[in-house]
């Protein structure tokens, strides 16, 4: 008999997590972390020709309660990106990370998002959730308090609605397995049904950042060590979309029948669909305004998340692939988006547009890896984000729901957009002199972003490979083709014939380029500015409100804000306890007693 | 594969020259409009020449070469995918969201080349230019949802099959809406009054081309040629039925001269006067035609 797997998978990192911790000797902290988040990503790799033939399950028995594992198709997939991104993430904080106690957090938070993914049943799933949760806010509370709290405060919101989906769900149903729930979901009444509906919509919508639910996002995701924050926002975020996934399986069928369709999806699906929707223009839009590179970057993992939710929302086999597609994609760019971000805040020590620019010389490889991402991020083929956008373009319009496919057409110019943004002040430009001797990419960044980089491109260009793992977890052939074709039927996308042909095309222009005469290397000063001279005294490089106009045309819009909403609700809830101090709960013993008195009073008048 | 080398080069050496017809007879149709003479027909291709040959070439850098090679390549790529009567290469693959992506990145390699300059002008101009994206990306949408809602189908090739078979696009009401907002887009794709925001000359200098002289501008040049007829040549397609080679020929001029002479008399909006506006009528009109057709 062999070991069972999933324990090892999934506590390996806490275990090594742990150890990183006790021992905390800079190097062996280190080497221990890396391999203890190593060792989930080789099993689940390990396991992958297995699985097509067979599941593993593992149950725990634990003081007559029973824990249930299972590793299936789904949740492998799941697990694995989690995994990768985990591994890159950890691989970057060896340069990042300053101490034993954010390898522990960093590597607990693993531990919990690979027990969500494998959990199957509802008290496993919670569990690690939480275990996911408190992790990562160890991990944001050690730099920003304020920030933590609020993750902390909505992420409790959540876990609550959770919990009481749950316990609502065992009250009628009497199981808490996956496999049990699922079936007899069908008994549930309408209204508890909307109800649980409507709680898990909260709990997951939290935890992927969908709007309005997503304030906590730009705060945590920036105020952390930026390479937890590939984890964070790469494999973290992907629990909040197994979980509107996990929506479809336990309770999918009857919330179909019950409330019917909207056109060619469900009314339920078209919900969520909606606000992925929102989540992408509203993502999108505070991503462009953003002055601080980590904030630009968060609200840009919640835009690109927003897709995601649209393919969920759809529902359709083929919306749901591009979703999960979507899924991988995210995590490939936006885990190596943060580990860049990661380099240049280590490097630099700066944070904001108005202190950078013109890195592009000084950090070649970091700039490289930058230009795969943001090809990928900005959908521009042959990379991994086109394959899996453009599969979400055809699903969507295909079934007829014209408004969602304006929000991804609106989606895909916003990433453009941002972008730029990026590109413009940060490597571009006039550098400023304190910035002179910066130096490129340590060695375990180096790695760990031209992992994620790699294979942003090889799954660009050879997009079957995922294709076909997709159509596996449905069990239906959805997307024909090989390994290089996306075949629709109604749709095709080559992605090695396109790559051959920008080939052919670059060469081309190239050929006429060096017919051309010689160039001479000019420096940044030397440009035309009407007669002025330039020099590096004054910086002209436009860092600062880059997107004025876009500001000023939606300054009607930027007025509302969910945060400030928020923020005002907890205001007024603190003043009106300040006033119930000060009036009621003064502590003056006289007025306790009588408040004793009335109550007995009452009590009394009640005929008790 | 010879000759679907042939047939390639075939078509890169067409576009080209007709592109470049095209933006010699925008100035001189704008000249005849002005009551001036205007160059004649041939000028761009005389211009780029001159341009190409310069003995002094600057760079900024190796973004800043490679962009521009990226830009001229993308376009190529661009116009391989859509299709040309019937010696188009690609057209099996044409589809719909395919081209409309391809057609936009030539862009992101201008602007990377041009921000690699440092000239705040180009910075000036590749925001105007992100903004203008942005605003004409809905109503785009929108236009290309109603199609593929109305066809059934992403491929480009279907859809001109379809309009051989049933009439062109523009005879369906749903289709008519959207080719009127694809049209107002194509305006700004062109980089036309009223939407010339971002290369704005005598505002910003030309924006993101600032900075270009010599062999890099020849490219953009030849890059701006290429571009103008892919655009036309999809419009064309999935609007105008398509047809053979003259035939399409004669619908992209059609196409061309409205958007001629709207931009010889409109003066140019501000950024977010362009913005309020697209994300108005336009949006408007296409999404009626995006949801008419998916009826």
């Amino acid at each position: 008999m062999s070991i069972n797997p999933i324990p090892i998978i999934i506590l390996a990192p806490l275990i090594g997590g742990f150890l990183a911790w006790l021992i905390n000797i800079k190097g062996i902290r280190e080497i221990i972390g890396v391999i203890s988040a190593a060792i989930p990503l080789g099993y689940l790799a390990y396991l992958y020709q297995q699985l097509s033939k067979e599941t593993i399950n593992f149950t725990l028995s634990l003081s007559g309660f029973e824990f249930n594992f299972l590793l299936y198709k789904l949740g492998w997939f799941f697990a694995t990106i989690a995994a990768l991104v985990g591994f890159a993430a950890i691989l970057g904080m060896t340069s990042t990370s300053k101490d034993g106690y954010e390898w522990l957090f960093a590597l607990m938070s693993l531990t919990g998002v690979l027990g969500v993914f494998l959990a199957f049943d509802m008290v496993s799933f919670f569990i690690f959730w939480e275990i996911m949760t408190f992790g990562s806010f160890m991990m944001v509370l050690k730099y920003n308090k304020k920030a933590s709290l609020k993750y902390f405060l909505l992420s409790l919101f959540g876990a609550y609605s959770m919990l009481i989906a749950i316990g609502i769900l065992y009250a009628s149903v009497g199981d808490l397995s996956f496999a049990g729930m699922s079936v007899a979901s069908m008994m549930l009444t309408k209204w508890k049904l909307a109800l649980i509906y409507l709680l898990f919509l909260i709990a997951f919508g939290v935890k992927a950042g969908a709007f309005p639910l997503h304030v906590w996002a730009p705060d945590a995701y920036s105020e952390t060590n930026q390479s937890y924050t590939a984890m964070f926002s790469g494999a973290l975020s992907k629990a909040g979309v197994y979980g509107f996934i996990l929506i479809y399986i336990l309770i999918g069928s009857k919330l179909a029948y019950d409330f019917g369709a909207f056109r060619s999806t469900t009314k339920f699906g078209y919900i969520i669909a909606f606000i992925g929707g929102l989540t992408i223009v509203v993502g999108g839009l505070l991503a462009a305004l953003q002055e601080d590179i980590r904030k630009l970057f968060a609200y840009s993992s919640i835009s690109q998340l927003g897709y995601v939710l649209i393919g969920i929302g759809v529902g359709t086999a083929l919306s749901i692939q591009a979703a999960l597609f979507h899924t991988l994609s995210h995590a490939l760019f936006k885990g190596l988006f943060f580990l860049i971000v990661a380099t240049i805040v280590y490097r630099t020590g700066k944070t904001e547009f108005k202190d950078m620019g013109g890195l592009a010389e000084k950090m070649p490889i970091t700039f490289a890896m930058a230009f795969v991402a943001i090809l990928s991020l900005a959908g521009i083929p042959p990379l991994v984000g086109f394959a899996s956008k453009w599969l979400l373009f055809e699903a969507v319009i295909s079934q007829n729901l014209p408004i969602l496919g304006g929000f991804i057409f609106f989606g895909s110019a916003i990433g453009f957009v941002y972008l730029i943004r990026f590109t413009y002040a940060v490597w571009f430009g006039q550098r400023p002199t304190d910035l002179d001797d910066t130096k490129d990419a340590p060695l375990p960044l180096a790695i760990a972003m031209g992992i994620l980089a790699l294979l942003n491109v090889v799954f660009g260009i050879a997009p079957g490979l995922v294709a076909k793992e997709l159509n596996s977890i449905l069990g239906k052939e959805v997307i024909k083709g090989d390994l290089f074709i996306l075949d629709l039927g109604f749709g095709k996308y080559n992605a090695l014939l396109l790559t051959i042909w920008l080939v052919i095309g670059i060469v081309i222009a190239g050929i006429v380029y060096f017919m051309g005469a010689k160039v001479r290397r000019v420096p940044v000063t030397d440009t035309y500015q009407s007669g002025n001279p330039v020099t590096m005294e004054y910086n002209l490089t436009i860092r600062r409100n880059f997107f004025l106009p876009l500001k000023e045309t939606l300054a009607f819009w930027l007025r509302m804000s969910f945060d400030r909403l928020y923020q005002d609700v907890g205001k007024s809830v603190e003043d009106l306890a300040e006033t119930l101090r000060y009036y009621v709960y003064n502590g003056n013993v006289q007025s306790y007693a009588w408040y004793l008195a009335i109550v007995l009073v009452v009590l009394a008048l009640w005929g008790w | 594969m010879l000759e679907i080398a042939l047939r390639a080069f075939l078509i890169l050496i067409y576009a080209t020259f007709v592109g470049f017809m095209f933006m010699g007879i925008i100035r001189i149709v704008t000249a005849r409009i002005h009551r001036r003479v205007g160059p004649p027909i041939y000028q761009p291709i005389l211009d780029t020449i001159k341009l190409l040959s310069k003995k002094s070439n600057i760079t900024h850098g190796l973004i800043y070469d490679f962009g521009i090679i990226y830009a001229l390549g993308a376009t190529i790529l661009a116009l391989m995918f859509i299709p040309l009567g019937n010696i188009s290469i690609l057209r099996a693959y044409g589809d719909l969201i395919l081209i409309t992506f391809l057609l936009e990145i030539p862009m992101l390699g201008i602007m990377f080349a041009a921000m690699s300059s440092g000239n705040p002008w180009a910075g000036l101009g590749a925001q105007r230019a992100l903004l203008t994206l942005l605003a004409i990306q809905v109503p785009l949408g929108f236009a290309i949802i109603a199609l593929a809602q109305f066809y059934g189908t992403f491929s480009t090739y279907e859809i001109v099959m379809a309009q051989q078979a049933g009439g062109w696009s523009i005879f369906h009401l749903p289709l008519f809406l959207a080719a009127i907002a694809y049209d107002i887009v194509l305006q700004a794709m062109f980089g036309k009054e009223p939407f010339d925001i971002m290369i704005a000359p005598g505002e910003i200098s030309l924006g993101p081309m600032v900075e270009f002289g010599g062999k890099h501008m020849g490219m953009l040049q030849i890059q701006h040629a290429i571009a103008l007829f892919a655009e036309t040549l999809f419009f064309a397609n999935i609007f105008l039925g398509g047809g053979s080679i003259l035939v399409l020929l004669i619908k992209q001029v059609a196409v061309l001269m409205i958007a001629i002479f709207i931009g010889a008399i409109f003066p140019r909006f501000t950024i977010d006067q362009a913005a309020k506006f697209y994300w108005k009528w336009p949006t408007i009109i296409a999404a009626l035609g995006a949801i008419l057709a998916s009826l």
